[in-house]
């Protein structure tokens, strides 16, 4: 096998990784003064050359957003980071946070600086605040007693203030909007687009604001260090860089793992996870967290980027990746997925909090055995009409699975149903 | 019981004894000082953390004393409160377990753990011993996912891999340990507000 190129992970193995001493041994904190003489916009169009696409579930490309928010005349400008964590089978943020916070700040400050954005918010899931947010917080203290955050940052006139804040339990501040209104101090709700958070009137206290992932940021020191082409040309046509895939389920080495974008789900099982357990062959595959739709054994040998995955009708989402075995029953598998999104449905929406709710007590009664074949069909029915219709991806991101479990594991589901 | 739609007229008094008072305030004035001045609103979520670190779950008076430091309306502080499953409007046991039960974990037996904690306990979720040693939930992803089943302790402390056998050696370390705060609170009484 190829030497494996490691990018965000490569310190995870050093005693404690997460020290600044170990970021400075490794080379950590030299693309920061790099990028501190360059033009912003320049670093911009960087992120730009090296395709990186949002790490957070869409796969955005952040160079493309932040030449939106670059674009506004309005400012104080704002770079807020997305460190909610909450899809289910997703763990690869609180990896970074807990294992290598300083790449983390680095590309964060490098990444404020490319916005004109003076002041930050990382805002972490309530439940990470002994572990990832302690770590975090002593990361951004460490930064700056040595001067990389506060005034004048190293002589360069730049000034930057960065802040964690932690959510209360709320999948939903998870999506942008309803992160935004969070951190304001309310209630989750995501917010009608437009305008976008990118533009003036839709971003944190409607200021121009680009939210971004943990990861995306991460990637920042290497991007500035290496130069746009190199980070373009780790991984496949369009998705460059690595990615951490956040990897359970019935497999032989669970975790977080670094592989090059575009790797096909059984290179990443076999190579990576040492395949199935003992006693397991694999059954299905979800592919980006619980929202994706998922995908049959045979299916494994399709690429992990954003775009083939978009194709195939699934998403590469957040890069949690559940592989599951012959013992799963998706009928029941699909009830438990579905019974989350009913509790965390916002239910601003009708489809969204109606239509989860009845998933949920259709897929209830079928896995119970008081089903009918109707109720099978009216599942993949209601999920079709949530689709495309609501205010948030939220309701998407529940008809996927129902839809995709039905058609591609019906014998599961008719098992348990009469007539 | 506060009236919910009106700004209370006066002082609200606060929940907290002379100690928790200081603790809080420390708190209070570090979360607002992240905000510009005129934001100092979206300091909520974090007081309302802060008070319920130090009560164990948020009563009715907390979230009016908390709304009143902030010039937030007592409506508003309970939507906000309502909203999180984090706060918990109601008492919990001294120490409050929750059990992920999302796709990974329950592919990893989060169910059976889940009916061992019930059975180990002798309550089901969302109830609370009858000595107020433990209550007993289920949590949405924690992000503990490879490390399944994954339980969180009293709002942040993790506990992963976890089987029958650790879930009773946890609860039997728990029994003598500190736990959340509220049985040092006075009010310490159901508000009959379902959670
Ligand atoms: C329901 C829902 C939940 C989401 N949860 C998260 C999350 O936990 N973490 C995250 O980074 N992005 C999450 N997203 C995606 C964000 O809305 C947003 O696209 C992302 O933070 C953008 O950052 P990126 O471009 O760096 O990926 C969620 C989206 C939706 C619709
Ligand atoms: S789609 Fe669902 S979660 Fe999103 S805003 Fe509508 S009701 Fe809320
Ligand atoms: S599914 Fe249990 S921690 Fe993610």
């Amino acid at each position: 096998m190829a030497e494996r190129i490691k990018i965000l992970s490569k310190d995870w193995d050093k005693p404690n990784s997460w020290s600044l001493e170990t970021y400075l041994a490794s080379g950590g904190y030299q693309s920061l003064p790099k990028a501190l003489k360059m033009q912003p916009q320049a670093i911009v169009d960087e992120v730009v050359k090296s395709n990186l696409r949002g790490r957070g579930g869409a796969g955005f490309p952040t160079g493309m957003k932040w030449n939106f928010v670059r674009k506004e005349t309005m400012t104080p400008k704002y770079l807020v980071i997305n460190a909610d964590e909450g899809e289910p089978a997703t763990f690869k943020d609180r990896a970074i946070l807990e294992w290598s916070p300083h790449m983390f700040i680095e590309g964060l400050i490098i990444g404020c600086f490319a916005l004109d954005c003076h002041l930050t918010y990382v805002y972490c899931r309530g439940e990470f605040r002994d572990g990832p947010i302690a770590r975090c917080q002593q990361a951004i203290d460490e930064a700056r007693a040595k001067g990389y955050i506060g005034k004048n940052i190293l002589g360069s006139g730049f000034d930057l203030d960065i802040h964690v804040v932690s959510g209360a339990g709320a999948y939903i501040c998870g999506e942008e909007t309803a992160l935004l209104e969070s951190l304001e101090g309310r209630k989750g709700y995501p917010r009608l687009k437009p305008p976008f958070p990118a533009n003036a009137g839709g971003g944190l206290w409607k200021s121009p604001t680009a939210v971004n992932n943990v990861e995306t940021l991460a990637n920042m020191p290497a991007i500035i260090e290496k130069g746009g082409e190199w980070f373009s040309s780790v991984g496949c046509a369009k998705n460059g860089g690595t990615r951490l895939f956040a990897v359970s389920g019935h497999v032989k080495k669970p975790g977080v793992y670094e592989a090059p974008m575009g790797i096909t789900f059984l290179d990443l099982l076999n190579d990576y996870c040492g395949g199935m357990r003992e006693g397991s062959t694999l059954k299905a595959i979800i592919p980006g967290g619980s929202s994706a739709a998922v995908m049959t054994a045979e299916e494994a040998v399709w690429a992990s980027d954003f775009d083939t995955l978009k194709a195939k009708k699934t998403m590469a989402g957040s890069g949690g990746v559940v592989y599951l075995d012959q013992n799963t029953n998706m009928a029941h598998a699909l009830a438990n997925v579905m019974r989350f999104y009913a509790h965390e449905s916002c239910g601003q929406c009708t489809p969204c909090r109606e239509g989860t709710g009845w998933l949920s007590k259709l897929l209830d009664k079928i896995v119970s055995g008081k089903g009918e074949k109707q109720d099978i069909d009216n599942v993949h029915q209601i999920s079709r009409q949530m689709e495309q219709k609501t205010i948030c991806a939220l309701a998407d991101g529940a008809a996927m699975p129902a839809k995709s479990f039905i058609e591609k594991f019906r014998a599961d589901f008719d098992a348990l149903v009469k007539g | 019981m506060i009236p919910l739609n009106t700004k209370p007229k006066g002082p609200v008094p606060s929940p907290f004894s002379a100690a928790q008072q200081a603790t809080f305030d420390a708190g209070f004035t570090k979360a607002v000082a992240k905000y510009p001045p005129e934001r100092s609103r979206a300091a909520l979520l974090p007081a309302l953390h802060l008070a319920q670190d130090l009560l164990g779950w948020l009563p009715e008076a907390a979230m009016a004393y908390v709304g009143s430091r902030l010039d937030i309306p007592p409506a508003r502080v309970r939507e906000v409160a309502t909203f999180y499953t984090m706060y918990k409007l109601k008492p919990q046991g001294r120490h409050h377990i929750e059990v992920c039960n999302s796709v990974s974990c329950w592919a990893m037996g989060s169910e059976d753990l889940i009916k061992h904690c019930e059975s180990k306990l002798g309550i089901h979720k969302g109830e609370i011993t009858a000595d107020g040693h433990f209550s007993l939930g289920e949590a949405a992803c924690l992000a503990g996912c490879g490390y399944a089943p994954a339980v969180l302790i009293n709002n942040y402390r993790y506990a992963e891999h976890m089987t029958a056998e650790k879930m009773d050696k946890l609860i039997e370390e728990l029994k003598s340990a500190p736990g959340n705060k509220m049985a040092d609170f006075p009010e310490n009484k159901d508000t009959g507000r379902a959670h």
